[in-house]
C-alpha cells in the first residue's frame, strides 16, 4: 500500500523531470543560431524551398505554439523525423539503445564484480599492505579520464600487442584493421571475420545453434569498452564499500552480534555488508544514469554503435530533432533507474518506507 | 552453596593509541559466586565497560588484554577440552585466554552474554527483530546439539560464506531455522511483549527504546547463559521503563538462578538490584563488598563521594562524613576522572588528587585491605588500616602543581598555570558509552 503510494509519487516527480529536460532542450534549440530550415536543406537551396520548409515545419509559428506543439508530440509518442537523415527519431534512438545497455551494464558488472570485494578486503584488512594497494588502485582509477584510458588500452592491445584483440566497437571499423590491407575485413571480427552483433542476438545463436561463438565475439568486444567505461566507477565503489563498511563495523550492533555468538561470517555479510550496500545501490543507481550519459566519450574512442555515439554525430551535424530524443530518452532512462533504485532502497533499508 | 563461576585475576587491558599506552583495566581481580548479582559502578571511563568486553573476548585493536587470567568453571567444557588444550584446564576452571579464539568465541552467547547500553544502536536497524533473537537462538541450538565437543563446537560457530550465499537460493540452507523462529518468539513473550507474533515480525524502528532493551534482554537470554553481563541497561531508558526493566531483570535472574554481571553508574540500580559490588575507579576496583559494607560502611573516599552525588529523596544524610550543614545538598566530587594514559599515570593511589583526604601515605600505590563489615569488604585505600591525620595531608592543590618526582613533596611548585591543560585522550574505539552520550 504504502509502497504503491511511493511509486506512485516517484513517477510524479520523474515526470516533472522530463518535462524540465524537454524544456530545457527546446530553449536550447530556439536560442541555439542557425536557421532550422537551412540546417535541413543543402546549401544554396532557393528562398523559395526555404520558406516552404519553414511553414511545413512549423517554424514561422511563434516559439510557444513551437513549443506545445512539440510537447503535444512527444506525448503522443512523436519524437519527429531527423533532419539530416529524415529518418524516424524513434526508430534512431531505438536502435541503438541495446549497445549502450549492454555497455553499461557491463561495466556496472565489471565494477561491482572488482569493486566490492576489493572494497571488503579493504575494510576487514585496514591498514594493511591490501588495504593501501586498494586505495591506491582506487585513487588511480578516480583521476584517470576515461577517453585518455581508452585510448591507452587500444594503444597496448591493438598496437603494441599487434593482436586484433577488441578494441572496437561492433561492425565498425577497427583500429587493428588499420594495418591490414584490406579495409572491409574492418566491418568483422578478426581473425574470425564473423560479424560482430549484440548480446540478444548471440544469446539467439547460442539458444538456436548451441554455438558460443558469437558470445564470445560479443564478449571480446566489450571487454575493453566496458573496462575502460567501469573504471571510474570501480574506484568509487571501491572507496565507497571501505569506508561505509569501516563505518558499519564501528556500530554497536556489530558488537552486540559478535556478543550473541553469531559466526563472522554472518555478522560480516548478512549484517555488516548488507547495511553497507545501502548507499552503494543509491550511488550505483545514480552513477547508471550518469554512465548511460557518460558512455558518450567511451562510445566515441571505441566507436561502439550505442546512443552516445549518434548523440555526437546528431551534434555535429545539428540534427536537433535526433538530438532531443536521445536526450529525452536518456532523461526517461535516469528516471526510471532511480525509481528503481528506490523500490530496491525500499526493500533494503525498512526505515525509508516510513518517510 | 555459593561456589565461584567466574575469577578474573591480575587483568590488564590496555590500548595502544597514538596517543600513547591506555591503561584502561589494571591488575583487576574479580570473584562472581554462581546465581549471584555483582555490581560494578564507577564514573565514565573508570573501565567497567572494558572489564565486561574483556570477559566477553570483544576487546579489539588498539585494545589488548596485555595481563591476567579470567577463570570460568564449567567442568562440562573442562571435559570437551581435555585432549586438545589441556593448559587451559584448572581443576574445574577453564583458563578463557589460554584457549584458542575459535573456542573462546563459542562461549559467547551460551556461556556468556551480554545487553549493551543503547538498544536502539545495538540492534540490526535492516533485520526483523525476530530474525535477529533467532540468531541468538540458533548459536545456543548449534552449540547445544553436540555440547562435550568442542570442535563441533566451533565449527557450528562458523557457517562458511558458500552457505551464506547458497541460502540466498535454498532457503534449507540459511542459518537460522523455524524452530529458533519459534523459540524467539517465545523470548519476546516471556519478557513481556505484547502481540510476540507480529512483534516479531517488525523492525527495530518499530519498537519503543523500552521494548527494544526487553527485546535484548530475550536476545541475550536465548543462549541460556551462565553468566548475564548487564552493561548499563537502564541508562539509556526513561525512569519508570528503567524500573519496568530491572523488575524483569529481577525476575529472570530469581526464576533462572543465572549470575549477572551488572555495570552501571547508578547507585540506585546497584542497590535496588546487587548481592556484591565493587567500585571502579581508574581502570582498578577501589572497594568491594556486600552491598551494606559499601553503602554503610565505605571505606574509600571515592565511594563516600558517590554516594554524596546521589539525591536522597528522604532527607537523611546518608554521608556519615558528611558536614552537616551541606549534607542535604548534592556533593560533587571535584575534578575529573583522571587521564588514564600509561605515562601520565602516577604509581600512587589515583583517586589522591580529586581526594578530601589524601595523605603523604597516598603517594604510594595502595594495596588492598581488608575492612570492617563482612568478609568480602575490601579497600584500596591506607584509611582502611589508620584514621586520616591531617598532619600529613595533602596541601590543597599539591597536585595542580607541575608534575614532579613521585614523593618529593618538597621541590619548588612551578609557576601556576605553566601546565598545559590536560585532556582526555578521545580515540572513537575508546569513548566509553557514558562519553558517547
Amino acid at each position: 500500500m504504502s509502497m504503491a503510494k511511493f511509486l506512485v509519487r516517484r513517477l510524479l516527480q520523474g515526470i516533472v523531470v522530463i518535462w524540465g529536460v524537454v524544456t530545457i532542450m527546446f530553449g536550447l534549440r530556439a536560442v541555439a543560431p542557425g536557421d532550422p530550415a537551412n540546417l535541413m536543406l543543402a546549401e544554396g537551396a532557393t528562398q523559395e524551398l526555404v520558406e516552404q520548409v519553414r511553414r511545413e515545419e512549423g517554424l514561422d509559428e511563434p516559439v510557444y505554439v513551437q513549443y506545445l506543439d512539440y510537447v503535444r508530440e512527444l506525448v503522443t509518442g512523436d519524437f519527429g523525423y531527423s533532419w539530416q537523415s529524415n529518418r524516424e527519431v524513434e526508430a534512431m534512438v531505438i536502435e541503438r539503445i541495446p549497445a549502450t545497455i549492454e555497455l553499461t551494464i557491463a561495466a556496472t558488472i565489471v565494477a561491482l564484480v572488482i569493486a566490492i570485494p576489493l572494497g571488503v578486503i579493504s575494510a576487514t584488512r585496514r591498514n594493511e599492505p591490501a588495504d593501501y594497494g586498494a586505495t591506491m588502485f582506487s585513487l588511480l582509477g578516480i583521476s584517470t579520464p576515461n577517453f585518455w584510458l581508452g585510448l591507452m588500452l587500444i594503444l597496448v592491445f591493438g598496437v603494441w600487442f599487434g593482436i586484433p584483440y577488441p578494441t572496437f566497437g561492433l561492425s565498425w571499423v577497427s583500429l587493428a584493421s588499420i594495418s591490414v590491407p584490406f579495409p572491409s575485413v574492418g566491418f568483422y571480427d578478426f581473425p574470425t571475420g564473423r560479424r560482430p552483433v549484440g548480446f540478444g542476438e548471440a544469446v539467439r545463436t547460442l539458444v538456436r545453434y548451441g554455438s558460443v561463438y558469437d558470445l564470445l565475439v560479443w564478449l571480446k568486444h566489450i571487454a575493453l569498452p566496458a573496462l575502460t567505461l567501469g573504471t571510474y566507477f570501480t574506484a568509487l565503489i571501491t572507496r565507497l564499500t571501505r569506508s561505509g563498511m569501516v563505518d558499519e563495523l564501528g556500530k554497536p550492533y556489530v558488537t552486540a552480534s559478535q556478543a550473541k555468538g553469531l559466526p563472522s561470517v554472518l555478522v560480516r555479510y548478512k549484517h555488516v555488508l548488507r547495511n553497507t550496500m545501502i548507499p552503494v545501490i543509491t550511488v550505483l543507481g545514480l552513477q547508471m544514469g550518469t554512465l548511460m550519459g557518460g558512455a558518450v566519450i567511451t562510445e566515441t574512442v571505441f566507436n561502439w554503435p550505442g546512443l552516445g555515439l549518434r548523440l555526437i554525430d546528431a551534434l555535429g551535424t545539428r540534427d536537433w530533432p535526433l538530438m532531443q530524443g536521445i536526450v529525452v530518452f536518456i532523461a526517461i532512462a535516469f528516471v526510471t533507474i532511480n525509481i528503481a533504485v528506490d523500490a530496491v532502497y525500499n526493500y533494503l533499508d525498512p526505515r525509508v518506507s516510513e518517510q | 552453596m555459593t561456589e565461584e563461576i567466574l575469577r578474573v585475576s591480575d587483568l590488564s587491558t590496555r590500548y595502544f593509541t597514538q596517543e600513547g599506552q591506555v591503561n584502561a583495566v589494571s591488575s583487576l581481580d574479580l570473584e562472581i559466586e554462581r546465581g549471584e548479582v555483582f555490581g560494578i559502578v564507577g564514573e565514565s571511563g573508570s573501565g567497567k565497560s572494558v572489564t565486561a568486553r574483556s570477559v566477553m573476548d570483544l576487546i579489539e585493536p588498539p585494545g589488548e588484554i596485555t595481563d591476567g587470567e579470567i577463570r570460568y568453571r564449567n567442568p562440562d567444557l573442562v571435559e570437551a577440552i581435555a585432549d586438545d588444550h589441556p593448559n587451559a584446564i584448572d581443576g574445574e576452571f577453564v583458563k578463557l585466554l589460554e584457549l584458542p579464539d575459535d573456542v573462546r568465541r563459542s562461549l559467547r552467547g551460551t556461556s556468556f552474554s551480554m545487553i549493551f547500553q543503547d538498544p536502539e544502536s545495538s540492534f540490526n536497524p535492516t533485520l526483523t527483530v525476530g530474525e535477529q533473537l533467532a540468531e541468538a537462538v540458533e548459536v545456543q541450538r548449534r552449540a547445544s546439539a553436540t555440547p562435550r565437543s568442542t570442535r563441533a563446537r566451533t565449527e557450528s560457530a562458523e557457517y562458511s560464506l558458500g552457505s551464506l550465499l547458497l541460502s540466498n537460493v535454498f532457503p534449507s540452507r540459511r542459518y537460522v531455522s523455524e524452530e529458533s523462529r519459534d523459540r524467539a518468539i517465545e523470548l519476546l513473550e516471556l519478557v513481556g511483549i505484547p502481540d510476540p507474533v507480529e512483534r516479531a515480525d517488525e523492525y527495530p524502528h518499530e519498537y519503543s527504546g523500552g521494548m527494544l532493551q526487553r527485546a535484548m534482554i530475550a536476545q541475550a537470554l536465548a543462549g541460556e547463559p551462565d553468566v548475564l553481563i548487564a552493561d548499563e541497561p537502564t541508562t539509556a531508558l526513561d525512569v519508570t521503563i528503567q524500573a519496568q526493566i530491572l523488575d524483569l531483570l529481577d525476575d529472570l535472574q530469581r526464576e533462572t538462578g543465572m549470575t549477572i554481571l551488572l555495570i552501571t553508574h547508578n547507585l540506585g540500580v546497584i542497590a535496588r538490584m546487587c548481592d556484591r559490588v565493587g567500585v571502579m575507579y581508574a581502570g582498578e576496583i577501589v572497594e568491594r563488598g556486600t552491598l551494606e559494607d559499601v553503602f554503610d560502611e565505605q571505606i574509600h573516599p571515592y565511594t563516600a563521594g558517590l554516594l554524596g552525588s546521589v539525591p536522597d529523596l528522604e532527607g537523611g544524610a546518608t554521608r556519615r562524613d558528611a558536614d552537616r550543614r551541606t549534607a542535604d545538598r548534592l556533593q560533587p566530587i571535584p575534578g575529573n576522572v583522571p587521564s588514564l594514559l600509561d605515562h601520565e599515570m602516577d604509581d600512587r593511589c589515583q583517586f589522591a588528587d580529586r581526594c578530601p583526604k589524601a595523605m603523604t601515605a597516598c603517594l604510594e600505590h595502595p594495596p588492598e585491605y581488608p575492612a570492617g563489615g563482612s568478609d568480602a569488604h575490601r579497600a584500596r585505600c591506607v584509611l582502611a588500616e589508620r584514621e586520616y591525620d591531617e598532619d600529613a595531608a595533602l596541601s590543597d592543590g599539591y597536585f595542580d602543581e607541575s608534575k614532579r618526582p613521585v614523593g618529593d613533596e618538597h621541590a619548588e611548585p612551578a609557576e601556576p598555570g605553566t601546565e598545559p591543560p590536560e585532556e582526555r585522550p578521545q580515540q572513537p574505539a575508546e569513548n566509553t558509552g557514558g562519553e558517547r552520550q
